[in-house]
């Protein structure tokens, strides 16, 4: 039933530092600390020039800003800005990049939503594929945008949801919307009320 | 690209704007209006000279969407190969040219949150008509036009009446220079640059671009080469069982089409890589003069943009 191959399907890849970029924004959530970690480190060694014009925004717990905070300025970070919602640290994020240059290379880790969301925000600023990596780490798990009422419900980690504003219930669609930060919802069981397939979790 | 697909075009209005650049109106003969274009757009303009056929790109420096006319503008090229100088010295009000239709391929970011236009010379001619668009936007831009001197600043006036404010203009004669590095250093996120000019500026723009972390896909620029010169060569064309002498002072593509062969092209001026063609055979080296293929492409000898490159060599093939 799932369409596989969907191209709007974004694409992660493993971070590592783009030397052709003079400044260094980096955005992590969670367990996204260690790949940022190993960037600054890679960085400070291939060109260690470029410390002074790095900067890193992180989300966490209490204890994983306490460690990340140290890390990343023992890895070379010249500014490091800690975060304890998401939501906080993204709002910090649009006025960092209202104040950047060009330049600027952006790197962001950490689980598939917060990706989503900077992504957008990064978009918005004409941050082009050139300019940004992004790698994924931790939960897999989706904001789906349900298609008939427009709304998105956060953190699914299954095939099948109910939209958490209509109440239906949701295929989730590999299909992505950059703009919405979102995977398509779409009514599983429209023509055939009830019959539903069976709700497994495919987003760990 | 044939010549079914011209324009037949009478010349309106010719205008010498400075010592070197005159600026000519063209208009369909048929009375109809001309094909639409976006600002940044070329146009080749095909001239029938006594012993030969010239086909030169030229930026359309109009307004995007007035298209009774088209406007060029046509610098006398020092060591011209004879189409700028056709275009000054027999060209007038009444002659008829043909044009091809209108090509883009130094066109605006439709989701650039500023930009800055960098001419020089006459390379002010897109520039002329991406203002135009930008115009009728709410995206700041800002010009940078750099010209040796007051007399030879074409289209001063136009600028200045359009965006006198987002202006400036730097004289060679008064020791101006655009501060590329003050220029390309502190721009906001979204920025695109485009550049028209000279060989030597277009290099230097590009190197203090990437000096400040410049991606490309935030940076454009259009320079046309022209063919350069060069030595004798022979030619064999595969499919059309064909072999073709190319001539010193004219490019391999003109000697292509003269033989009656016709290879797809957009610019002529080793930009676009639509005449791009494969080499089957080779005894001797490619002389490359496009900025299209990778520089690994041009090492390995197995293809050709025939438009301004050549060859120096015993035998050449190619997939024509």
């Amino acid at each position: 039933m799932l369409v596989t191959g969907i191209k709007s399907k974004p694409v992660y890849t493993p971070l590592a530092p783009d030397l052709t970029g003079r400044y260094h924004l980096m955005l992590g959530h969670g367990v996204g600390r260690e790949p940022l970690l190993r960037v600054l480190r890679d960085l400070r060694v291939a060109a260690p020039e470029s410390g002074a014009r790095t900067r890193v925004l992180f989300v966490g717990s209490p204890d994983e800003q306490a460690a990340g905070g140290e890390q990343f300025r023992a890895a070379g970070a010249a500014e490091v800005r800690l975060f304890g919602r998401p939501d906080e640290l993204l709002t910090d994020f649009q006025d960092v990049l209202t104040h950047s240059f060009m330049g600027t290379r952006l790197y962001v880790a950490g689980p598939e939503s917060f990706m989503g969301l900077a992504m957008r925000i990064a978009r918005q600023f004409n941050l082009n594929k050139d300019e940004v990596r992004a790698e994924e780490c931790g939960s897999a798990a989706r904001r789906v945008y349900c298609i008939h009422c427009q709304t998105a419900t956060e953190n699914v980690t299954t095939n099948i949801v109910q939209c958490k504003d209509c109440n239906r219930w949701l295929l989730v669609r590999d299909h992505y919307s950059s703009r919405l930060a979102a995977y398509m919802g779409v009514m599983v069981d429209a023509e055939a009320p009830g019959e539903r397939p069976d709700v497994k979790e495919v987003f760990p | 690209m044939s010549h079914a697909d011209t324009i037949a075009v009478r010349v309106v209005a010719v205008e010498q704007v400075t010592p070197q650049i005159k600026h000519f109106k063209l208009a369909a003969v048929d009375g109809s209006r001309l094909p639409a274009f976006s600002g940044g757009s070329h146009i080749i303009v095909v001239m029938r000279d006594v012993d030969r056929v010239h086909r030169n790109p030229y930026s359309l420096l109009g307004i995007p969407g007035e298209l009774e006319t088209y406007e060029i503008a046509v610098r006398r090229m020092e060591q011209s190969r004879g189409g700028s100088q056709f275009m000054h010295d027999t060209v007038q009000v009444g002659s008829t040219l043909e044009i091809a239709h209108p090509v883009n391929l130094f066109g605006l970011s439709k989701i650039g949150r500023k930009h800055i236009l960098i001419a020089g010379g006459v390379g002010i001619t897109p520039i002329l008509a991406q203002m135009e668009d930008l115009h009728q936007d709410s995206v700041p831009y800002e010009i940078h036009y750099s010209v040796r001197s007051p007399e030879h600043a074409a289209f001063l006036a136009r600028l200045g009446n359009r965006a006198a404010e987002r202006l400036n203009v730097y004289y060679d004669s008064s020791g101006d220079a655009i501060d590329f590095d003050g220029l390309l250093s502190t721009q906001p996120l979204g920025t695109h640059f485009y550049v028209c000019g000279p060989a030597g500026m277009i290099q230097l723009v590009l190197a203090k671009a990437r000096e400040w972390g410049w991606p490309e896909s935030h940076i454009h620029w259009e320079q046309f080469s022209a063919p350069p010169a060069g030595e004798a060569f022979d030619v064999h064309l595969a499919k059309a069982s064909l072999d073709v002498h190319v001539v010193p002072d004219q490019s391999l593509l003109e000697c292509i089409e003269a033989a009656g062969v016709e290879v797809p092209y957009l610019c002529r001026g080793g930009v676009c890589g639509f005449c791009r063609t494969d080499v089957l055979e080779l005894d001797g080296e490619l002389i490359h003069n496009d900025h299209y293929l990778s520089d690994e492409e041009k090492a390995s000898g197995r293809v050709i943009m025939p438009c301004v490159s050549r060859a120096r060599c015993r035998k050449l093939v190619l997939d024509l």
